[in-house]
């Protein structure tokens, strides 16, 4: 199932077996945490990493190591829903201008270029702060600051295959323009997007937790990886509070950043060399 | 086409984007439901009517938005960026103020990750699939992995709370006062005084911040360069170099590196907007009084002026560089302004 480039690589496997680690962290949360995430252990606030608290627990006495499991419940569903939504409208604009050419090609296009100027942090942060903090807005936030670029290469891939014999002879035997579009040329522009945007989860869940740490993603008492980060900000020689939900999206992104690598080299044999 | 054509062409753009970015952020700031009213006045006075009515049209927000636009873009023309909601300062006063300190910050990340990016990529290609690529490889990909507020929370522990190497955060130590503001950059500021020791001290307040915000970029810079360097090792006038019999070290640095060195700069131009992104991040984390901090404060609080201002400067800069960037491969390049 998998392209065989990617087995043979011992790194990637590796990787791989990250990523599905984290995704068993995610699913299994509850039955793996020593204790629930809001659980207070007041008497042991602060308490540093120990038999009792692998991994130390928080101002609150919450147990650091089950907040950092459930985190990935978070982060992980918010990360491909943020760049599942941002490819479909990417998608839809993008391929939508490429296949209309002319004036709504350029209409959409110098607006996407526009979106481009605007670095996606500030963005994200510009609307999730209007919409109000939340897990919900963050996505949207993500999404909005996202989608020029899938756009542009959807554009891209349209404008390759339009000009292809067999969209020609699609037309030529009288497929209606929304046929054309849908089922000969939509679907050949699928995968490349698809692959496109599964290298870019990783991306995704470092921006959530960026605007989260910022205090735009959800409520403090919710165990997310960014705002935990945040939690630690005023308790430097406690270490712990905000280095291992660090750890946990390095970890992360890290093999799935490592994953997308093989990924490319597996199918773009051009690329190999990169 | 000649440079200066090229140049001019692309200069003629500038302010149609120019223009388009003032309209877009003018755009998001009002097209959402949030009221700047309860963001700024507070529960007691935004139950008052009348308050409500005076604030809304102290700030023109009782007018209808094309009108409110062309208010905003006749006096953006004229330097105006309108009052901030929250500091009661000119936009225009604060961001001149936090600008030079985010420049100054990403300047500073730029020139580490060219410094350290383009050796090692170009060592990675030369001695490629070796262990030295391994690692180059390894460590970019930490590089663009790592959350950089994280990066910066662990560096302060490490470097100022455990190994007492690095000051805390901020741009100068509090001992100091701000050097007289001539450039508002702190370090040229302070030797333009001659105040050495208060430059070294905003220097030394620079080095940590910097190196973390570099961390992305540097991955970045690192994979482009052996890319580039890969592609143009197997050109043929690299062979032929060779072939002449040219020592290697030569032909790597004069014939290889100067050409693989083009696409480079493209990704400079395209990370300086990454840059900005993690600066907003890499300020708060340090407490740095740039744009970043301001553009957080700004965003909370639904200060629409302010919002629109850092808005509109970032995407500025952002699509300035580029135009540099443009610039400068056209002159390294001269196929590119035949295209």
């Amino acid at each position: 199932m998998l392209p065989r480039p990617l087995v043979r690589s011992p790194l990637a496997v590796g990787a791989l077996v990250v990523v599905a680690a984290w995704f068993v962290v995610a699913a299994a949360a509850p039955l793996i945490a020593p204790s629930p995430p809001l659980a207070q252990d007041i008497a042991n606030r602060l308490a540093p990493p120990g038999p009792a608290h692998w991994l130390g627990t928080d101002p609150l006495g919450r147990d650091v190591l089950s907040r950092v499991l459930y985190g990935a419940r978070i982060s992980i569903p918010v990360g491909i829903a943020a760049v599942a939504l941002a490819v479909l409208l990417g998608t839809l604009i993008g391929s939508v201008a490429g296949y209309a050419g002319g004036a709504a090609d350029e209409g959409i296009m110098r607006f996407t270029d526009l979106m481009l100027a605007f670095p996606t942090v500030i963005l994200a942060m510009i609307i999730s702060a209007a919409l109000g903090a939340g897990i919900r807005n963050a996505v949207i936030a993500i999404m909005v600051a996202w989608w020029p670029s899938y756009a542009r290469f959807a554009r891209g891939l349209v404008l390759a295959a339009r000009g292809r014999e067999y969209v020609e002879a699609a037309r030529a035997v009288g497929a209606s323009t929304f046929r054309v579009f849908s089922r000969h040329i939509l679907v050949n522009i699928v995968s490349p997007i698809l692959i496109l945007g599964t290298l870019d989860v990783g991306h995704a869940i470092l921006t959530f937790a960026s605007l989260s740490f910022l205090g735009l993603g959800p409520p403090p008492q919710i165990p997310e990886w960014g705002s935990m980060i945040a939690s630690g900000r005023d308790y430097l020689v406690q270490w712990w509070i905000s280095t291992f939900p660090g750890l946990a999206i390095l970890t992360l992104v890290l093999a799935l950043n490592v994953v997308g690598d093989g990924l490319r080299d597996a199918l773009d044999p051009r690329l190999r060399r990169l | 086409m000649n440079l200066a054509a090229y140049v001019g062409r692309r200069a003629l753009l500038m302010p149609v984007m120019l223009l388009g970015i003032t309209l877009l952020t003018f755009l998001i700031s009002h097209a959402v439901p949030a009221d700047p009213v309860a963001a700024n006045l507070g529960e007691q006075s935004a139950a008052n009517p009348e308050i409500v009515a005076a604030f809304r049209h102290q700030w023109g927000l009782d007018r209808p938005l094309p009108q409110q636009y062309l208010i905003y873009v006749w006096r953006l023309a004229h330097g105006d960026m309108g009052m901030s909601i929250s500091t009661h300062q000119a936009v225009a006063a604060d961001l001149g103020q936090d600008l030079p300190a985010t420049i100054e910050l990403a300047f500073a990340a730029m020139l580490i990750s060219l410094a350290v990016g383009v050796p090692l990529g170009i060592l990675a290609g030369v001695r490629r699939d070796t262990a030295i690529d391994q690692i180059s490889r390894g460590s970019s990909l930490i590089g663009v992995s790592m959350p950089v507020f994280w990066l910066g929370l662990v560096a302060l522990l490490v470097f100022y709370a455990w190994l007492g190497w690095a000051p805390s955060a901020g741009q100068l130590s509090p001992r100091l006062s701000r050097p007289p503001a001539v450039t508002n950059f702190v370090v040229i500021d302070a030797l333009l005084a001659g105040e050495g020791d208060v430059a070294r001290d905003a220097l030394s307040h620079l080095v940590l911040p910097a190196l973390v915000l570099s961390a992305y970029s540097i991955g970045v810079i690192t994979r482009m360069m052996r890319g580039s360097m890969l592609d143009v090792l197997g050109e043929d006038y690299v062979r032929t170099a060779r072939a002449k019999g040219l020592p290697g070290l030569r032909v790597t640095l004069r014939h290889a590196a100067r050409n693989a060195l083009l696409p480079v700069i493209t990704i400079v131009g395209l990370s300086f907007g990454g840059l900005l992104s993690g600066a907003v991040i890499t300020e708060t984390v340090f407490a740095w009084p740039g744009l970043g901090s301001y553009a957080f404060r700004s965003a909370t609080s639904l200060d629409f002026p302010a919002i629109m201002g850092v808005g509109i400067v970032v995407a500025s800069v952002y699509v300035f560089a580029n135009l540099l960037v443009d610039v400068a491969y056209a002159v390294a390049d001269p196929r590119i302004r035949m295209g």
